[in-house]
């Protein structure tokens, strides 16, 4: 049950408790941070890397 | 729910978002500079310690890769063994060594304490350097060459296995490395990896 | 939690929780599923053990590599991934009294996923893909090995989505109230982790499918590593998050575990959801394709976040365990809630070994050998094996094994099977897996490659003697894995006897021992009436550092020296190396 005063009006929730309830908002950064920190970036790295000249 | 207490299998009641009682405080606070700790080792040790992955790393053509191989173990052969080319370049050397199915191509002789920049690819498969019985291991794959600045620490008859699975003859797949310390020992002579610092007699 | 929702259901008679007509065989058939899958990978781990003890060396080349590739598809992926399956449904539908998005659909996916199984395990057994669980190109296999991982992942995709459906609709219907439940929450981190697995799935097994038919040319070996990986170690981390969520739910059933604090535990979901994929890293950290930078960050969860994330579960699990017994009365000394606990029910004694040796034996060696540089002397050797079968394994198989105990009674309506074999299987287990992890990892520090047939090296040029130690530490490891294969088949003799052959459940009793339902079940854990009384004293700022777990925190403290001492240890073994950079 609410965890506030009885008879009183339920109180909003807290900014940090709506997100974290957000489900899709975290599927969104989920995806986010892997595709931009791993995925991209180690694309990047490899699609970037220059051709060896075999010294 | 009746009761301010409640399991994982209940719903969350009302404001869960408060704040946690002292141990819980106090456990994050260790756990989280634990985590400090672990993620500063590796720059630390890229700053001060002696073994890195780092390399200087190129794309390349496997057979181009193949060839500078053999250009390399003609230049600087002193031997064979098992029909492999005993390949001793000098201190400072590019050293070229290739992965292919089923053989570590050539074997290389290397002077304890020297430096050089070891050049690993495969010719075919995926490959996996592992020098034993050191235990150093690098993945070698085709297309990519993997420039790694070595520096043996002992004299001895290394082998190199294969740890990366590339087909039916993976477990046939052994390479050598032989060390030599100031003198010139140990000679080249196929018996175990064994590590040996003193002069041979 | 009320009886009067407008789909067919029927009431939960222990928990009062409202199932779904609609989502009961979903949850079942995918269950059964996995236990088949789980048959199969126990079967060849028995022929690989046999091999890799090389005192025995049972199976030929060709067959070892061929049921090692066998085995990985089976555990890794169809006996977990269908388990995770059923518990998506269970998840959305049960625990939120809530009825399942498009049942329809539910059981089109699931098809789709057993034809794509049945395609990969005729690829498999028939040679055509003698590629390893990995298949890393060059390396190639017949068209429908590919074709059939892609029917699998689309079929766990839209299952996927079908629970954040079933989220959706529970939210609209107001089949619960507040936040949904902690567990359901860590099923929902596993969920987005799987839409992370398998969107990396199709990045990488569609082109490698279109080459192994002749229509791309080639495929970059370093990109699909990286690739792979990302697919390939995030599914496992779809267990670990499954695996949480699961002890927070035994920990409830077994013994009234509570939650300590909605905000800590989810914000280690949280955690989890961002940080915890990008350790696919760790593969590829001796590869050449990759800056130290890249590796750095991404092996280490992003500055570690998602190991703080386990570290935090890994107190909150247990502490809501002690807390819960607590505030049952048992309050004697610092562990006389452990002492006093039911280490006769299968339920209770699954989820403290999975805590125990995934926290103990497998995050430690994990974050060990996932370090940049320590990598080096572990990297495809025999550590590595060592390292997951206790993660996964002894961790999220053992913990879906002690679920297993509960849902056969819940779900299935039906008693547990050979009770008296039931009540030791995880003792079994454990045991038999903890010695084959530990064999494993000795084994591997003296450099014995993993994925290998013969460290005889018979067939080599030249000779590799291995310390003499290492024929002592892969016996362990052969016995250990034999005591393992029997805790598995013993599981999987108890379920499918439970299932076809066991005896239905009529009526529920309360207060008594039943052979065949487990004491959470028959003597639910009530806690004392005056709770929030004593859950207040027991948090009153007197009682200091120590507060309301003073056991779980020597449990963690002793944990953490053990983490240091065995992190340094091998810095120190990597200094040893050869100068390497």
């Amino acid at each position: 049950m609410a965890d506030s005063p009885s008879g009183g009006v339920p109180e909003a929730p807290p900014f940090f408790q709506r997100m974290f309830d957000n489900v899709f908002l975290l599927l969104a950064l989920g995806l986010i941070v892997m595709l931009v920190v791993f995925t991209g970036w180690g694309m990047w790295e490899i699609l970037t890397m220059p051709a060896g000249t075999l010294p | 729910m009746l009761t301010k207490v409640h399991s994982g299998l209940d719903p969350a009641p009302g404001i869960w978002w408060k704040p946690a009682h002292k141990a819980e405080k106090v456990w994050v606070a260790i756990a989280f500079a634990w985590c400090m700790v672990l993620f500063a080792m590796m720059p630390l040790w890229h700053w001060k310690g002696g073994q890195n992955p780092s390399g200087i790393r190129r794309r390349v053509d496997p057979v181009k890769f193949y060839q500078r191989t053999v250009e390399f173990a003609t230049q600087y052969k002193i031997g064979e063994d098992r029909g492999i080319p005993i390949v001793a370049p000098p201190p400072g050397a590019e050293v070229y060594l290739t992965g292919m199915t089923f053989q570590w191509f050539p074997i290389l002789q290397l002077q304890a304490g020297a430096t050089y920049r070891l050049h690993m690819s495969s010719l075919d498969m995926n490959h996996g350097f592992s020098l034993y019985p050191m235990n150093v291991n690098f993945q070698v794959v085709p297309g990519y060459d993997y420039a790694l600045q070595v520096t043996p620490t002992a004299a001895g008859d290394f082998r190199i296995i294969c740890n990366e699975f590339c087909g039916i003859g993976h477990h046939t797949m052994v390479g050598r490395v032989i060390v030599v310390d100031g003198a010139g020992k140990p000679l080249a002579d196929n018996s175990h990896a064994v590590l040996r610092d003193r002069e041979a007699k | 939690m009320s009886a009067t929702a407008s789909f067919p259901h029927r009431v939960c008679p222990a928990t009062g929780l409202v199932i779904a007509s609609a989502a009961e065989p979903l949850i079942k058939i995918n269950a059964v599923v996995a236990v088949v899958s789980l048959l199969v990978g126990a079967v060849a781990a028995l022929l690989l053990v046999l091999t890799r003890w090389q005192a025995v060396h049972l199976l030929p080349a060709v067959w070892y590599y061929r049921i090692l590739g066998v085995h990985g598809m089976n555990m890794l992926i169809f006996f977990i991934i269908y388990f995770e399956m059923a518990v998506l449904w269970f998840a959305g539908t049960v625990l939120l009294n809530s009825r399942p998005a498009n049942p329809k659909l539910g059981w089109f996916s699931f098809s789709l996923m057993l034809v794509g199984s049945a395609l990969v395990e005729w690829a498999q057994w028939t040679g055509r893909a003698d590629v390893l669980f990995t298949s890393y190109p060059p390396l190639k296999a017949h068209p429908l090995f590919y074709l059939g991982i892609i029917l699998f992942a689309v079929g766990a995709l839209t299952v996927t989505g079908l629970f954040f459906a079933t989220l959706v609709i529970a939210k609209r219907e107001q089949t619960y109230e507040g936040s949904m439940p902690l567990v359901v929450y860590g099923a929902v981190t596993a969920a987005i982790i799987a839409v992370i697995t398998l969107l990396h799935g199709a990045i990488i097994y569609i082109p490698t499918f279109l080459w192994s038919i002749g229509l791309i040319k080639s495929i970059d070996p370093q990109i699909y590593r990286m690739i792979w990986w990302a697919l390939g170690h995030s599914s496992q981390q779809i267990n670990v998050a499954a695996m949480v969520a699961i002890w927070y739910m035994l920990s409830a059933l077994t013994i009234g575990g509570v939650v300590l604090n909605e905000k800590v535990s989810r914000s280690a979901f949280v955690l989890y959801v961002l940080f915890i994929s990008m350790a696919s890293a760790h593969h590829l950290l001796v590869d050449p394709g990759f800056s130290s930078a890249w590796k750095i960050v991404n092996t280490s969860y992003f500055m570690y976040m998602a190991v703080l994330a386990s570290m935090i579960h890994g107190f909150t699990v247990p502490a809501g365990m002690e807390l819960g017994m607590r505030l049952r009365g048992f309050t004697d000394g610092l562990f006389g809630w452990l002492r006093r606990a039911p280490w006769g029910d299968p339920g209770f004694s699954a989820l403290v070994f999975s805590i125990v040796v995934f926290g103990f034996v497998g995050g430690i060696t994990g974050v060990t050998i996932g370090t940049e540089q320590i990598n080096i002397i572990a990297h495809n050797t025999l550590r590595i094996p060592g390292h997951f079968h206790a993660t996964v394994v002894s961790g999220t198989a053992m913990a879906f094994m002690g679920a297993t105990y509960y849902l056969l009674p819940l779900v299935f309506q039906r008693k547990v099977a050979f009770w008296s074999l039931a009540k030791i299987q995880p003792y079994l287990f454990a045991l038999g897996m903890l010695l084959l992890s530990m064999g494993m990892t000795f084994a591997g520090s003296f450099g014995v490659p993993r994925r290998h047939w013969d460290i005889s090296f018979a067939q080599a040029p030249f000779d590799v003697q291995f310390n003499p130690s290492v024929d002592i530490v892969l016996a362990v490891m052969g016995i250990g894995g034999l005591l393992a294969v029997t805790g598995a088949l013993s599981f999987i003799l108890i379920a499918v006897k439970s299932v076809f052959f066991g005896e239905a459940i009529t009526t529920w009793e309360t207060g008594k021992e039943i052979a065949g339902i487990p004491q959470g079940l028959t003597m639910p854990p009530v806690h004392a009436a005056n709770v929030d009384e004593l859950n207040d004293a027991l948090h009153a700022e007197s009682r200091g550092i120590a507060g309301a777990t003073p056991g779980t925190l020597v449990l963690v403290g002793i944990f953490l020296v053990a983490f240091v001492v065995y992190y340094f240890t091998n810095w120190k073994l990597l200094s040893f190396l050869w100068k390497v950079g």
